[in-house]
């Protein structure tokens, strides 16, 4: 029926009071007009029967809208999905209806409309449920094979990742032990004098070139002790030159003298012939003294020369050899210095090193602590499915109560017995299921994850 | 350092027992299930066994019984790992002649402190 001006008739079966009143109606009035016009002119008749037809129009639209407007009972059962809630429903409306048994003088034609009615929406319902139940048992085995198929990937992955994860941990403490290795190299003690470590190195290479700057700074010490001596020395042949005049002087006189001698002994003539020999020998004596003299004079300058100029040597050779051993003292002061600060750094390295080694050793904890959940999380996932099989094993009995309920009603319905059997015995849903042995240990594991008492206890 | 059998159907849960434990020297062995362990332990003396509850073939809590009623590991340490944390299922673990109760995750610090001090 698509609107108010199509009249034709009901479709069989669909009989309804409005269309049948109408019909009688209108064979009626066709009747009485037909014979009226015999006595009335031919637009008269029309007239009347095009006002019959109007009004009988009018009051069968009324009375359709009327008859479309009184509720369906039964039809908001199927609102709610629970099994139960639709079962009683279904049973409800297949018990003869009361009101119907309450009303004895019940007219042939409504009685048969109200079981039409009521055989139409059972029909709807069962329709629905059956469609229903369908469909949440191939949702619950989709589930299922996702759960699973979750299970097992996660799993996959986990275990890869925790075997990279211990190759990565094995790997940094090689590579750490390594670096520890070789800096304590640079950090270890010495054995049978020669330095192990850098700051062995640097501690006795600082003595020695400390004792040799010591034995510089000594030797320039007696290179000036050494120059005051010859000093002396310098002093003391000035004074022999003074001894050295003094002795000139002396055999001059002696010479006067002796001369003198030899005039007196001429005077006397004879006698003093004698005296003049020895003052004549004491005169050459006097000049070979003299003589001699010189020559002192000339050695003791040859020596005084000499002398000064192994002053002036040793005065250049201390000054400069305190020189050079100050400068070499400075540069190993500079050089300890240095190997100092890298020394410094070195163990700044090692304790970063150690404390980074430690930061490692947290994370790790973290990680092997965090990976175990995916154990965790596969293993409350495998409960859900025992809690699914059972949903899908109540929707089986359900549908097949349904079935035997009444049969007939199910004629109509596409390969119901099919999928029936199909629901309960599908071989997917037993592949790959690992279920334990105790479905209640998995539903415990779903409701009970969250257990009390303490992480770790010994009996 | 000893040899521990860590029994876990799970494989990373073996992997991360046995990264832990042999971290600190110890020799782990593994199996998946009760059943494999006792089959490995008839050819090995281990002085650790680390066992969880829920495992396909054998549970935890039948190798436990299975062991203890033999006499090379009458008293040797079993401490059960599981997510478990009820109190009847530790009581059940007790009985079994479990010497201890880990709830999944273990850290691994505590983990070893554990294993030091049943070891003695």
């Amino acid at each position: 029926m698509n609107g108010p001006f199509s009249f034709n008739l009901p479709t069989s079966g669909r009989m309804t009071s409005w269309s049948r009143w109408w019909l009688w109606a209108a064979v009626g009035m066709a009747v009485s007009l037909m014979w009226t016009v015999a006595f009335v002119p031919w637009w008269a008749a029309l007239g009347s029967g095009l006002c019959a037809v109007l009004t009988l129009t009018v009051l069968a639209f009324y009375a359709r809208k009327q008859d479309e407007t009184t509720p369906r009972a039964g039809e908001e059962v199927l609102e709610g999905h629970d099994a139960k809630q639709v079962l009683e429903q279904v049973d409800a409306l297949m018990s003869p209806s009361k009101d119907i048994e309450q009303i004895p003088q019940v007219d042939e034609v409504l009685q048969s409309m109200a079981a039409d009615n009521q055989r139409r929406r059972v029909d709807d319902l069962m329709r629905r449920w059956v469609d229903v139940g369908q469909r949440y048992a191939e949702a619950a085995l989709v589930l299922r094979r996702e759960i699973q198929s979750v299970i097992k990937q996660t799993e996959q992955a986990t275990g890869t990742i925790a075997s990279s994860f211990e190759a990565v941990i094995n790997k940094a403490t090689i590579q750490a032990r390594q670096a520890m290795e070789l800096l304590e190299g640079t950090q270890g003690a010495a054995s049978d004098g020669v330095p192990q470590s850098l700051k062995d190195f640097i501690q006795v290479s600082d003595e020695r070139l400390n004792k040799m700057a010591d034995e510089v700074v000594r030797v320039a010490d007696l290179s000036v002790n050494m120059v005051r001596e010859l000093d002396g020395v310098q002093n003391r042949t000035q004074a022999i030159d003074g001894f050295l005049l003094d002795v000139e002087k002396l055999a001059e006189q002696t010479s006067l003298l002796a001369l003198n001698a030899e005039i007196e002994a001429a005077r006397v003539g004879e006698h003093g012939r004698g005296f003049s020999v020895v003052a004549t020998e004491v005169r050459r004596l006097s000049k070979r003294s003299h003589e001699f003299s010189d020559r002192i004079r000339v050695h003791l300058k040859e020596v005084r020369t000499g002398l000064s100029k192994t002053h002036g040597d040793m005065r250049t050779l201390s000054a400069a050899d305190m020189e050079h051993a100050l400068k070499i003292k400075d540069d190993v002061i500079a050089l300890t210095r240095s190997l100092e600060g890298k020394n410094r750094e070195v163990a700044e390295t090692v304790s970063r090193i150690n404390a980074i080694s430690k930061e490692i050793a947290q994370d790790v904890q973290n990680v092997v602590v965090s990976l175990q959940f995916q154990d965790i999380t596969s293993q409350k996932l495998s409960g859900m499915l025992e809690p699914m099989d059972e949903l899908r094993s109540t929707l089986y009995h359900l549908m097949q109560e349904t079935v035997n309920l009444d049969k007939g009603l199910f004629k109509n319905l596409p390969g119901s017995e099919n999928w029936l059997s199909h629901m309960h015995d599908d071989p997917a849903a037993e592949v790959e299921v690992k279920l334990t042995k105790n479905p209640e240990q998995d539903l415990r594991k779903v409701h009970g994850a969250t257990g009390s008492g303490p992480a770790v206890e010994l009996f | 350092m000893a040899t521990i059998l860590t029994v876990d159907d799970t494989a990373s849960m073996r992997q991360m027992i046995s990264f832990t434990l042999s971290s600190v020297g110890h020799e782990v062995i593994q199996a998946c299930d009760g059943h494999e362990a006792l089959m490995l332990l008839k050819g090995k003396k281990v002085d650790l066994v680390i066992a969880d509850i829920n495992m396909p073939n054998m549970d935890g809590i039948t190798l436990v019984k299975s062991l203890r009623e033999q006499a090379d590991y009458k008293f040797t340490p079993i401490l059960v790992l599981t997510t478990e944390s009820q109190e009847s299922k530790r009581q059940q673990g007790k009985v079994a002649g479990a010497t201890g109760w880990i709830v999944k995750p273990f850290n691994p610090e505590q983990l070893l402190n554990v294993v030091k001090k049943v070891l003695g």
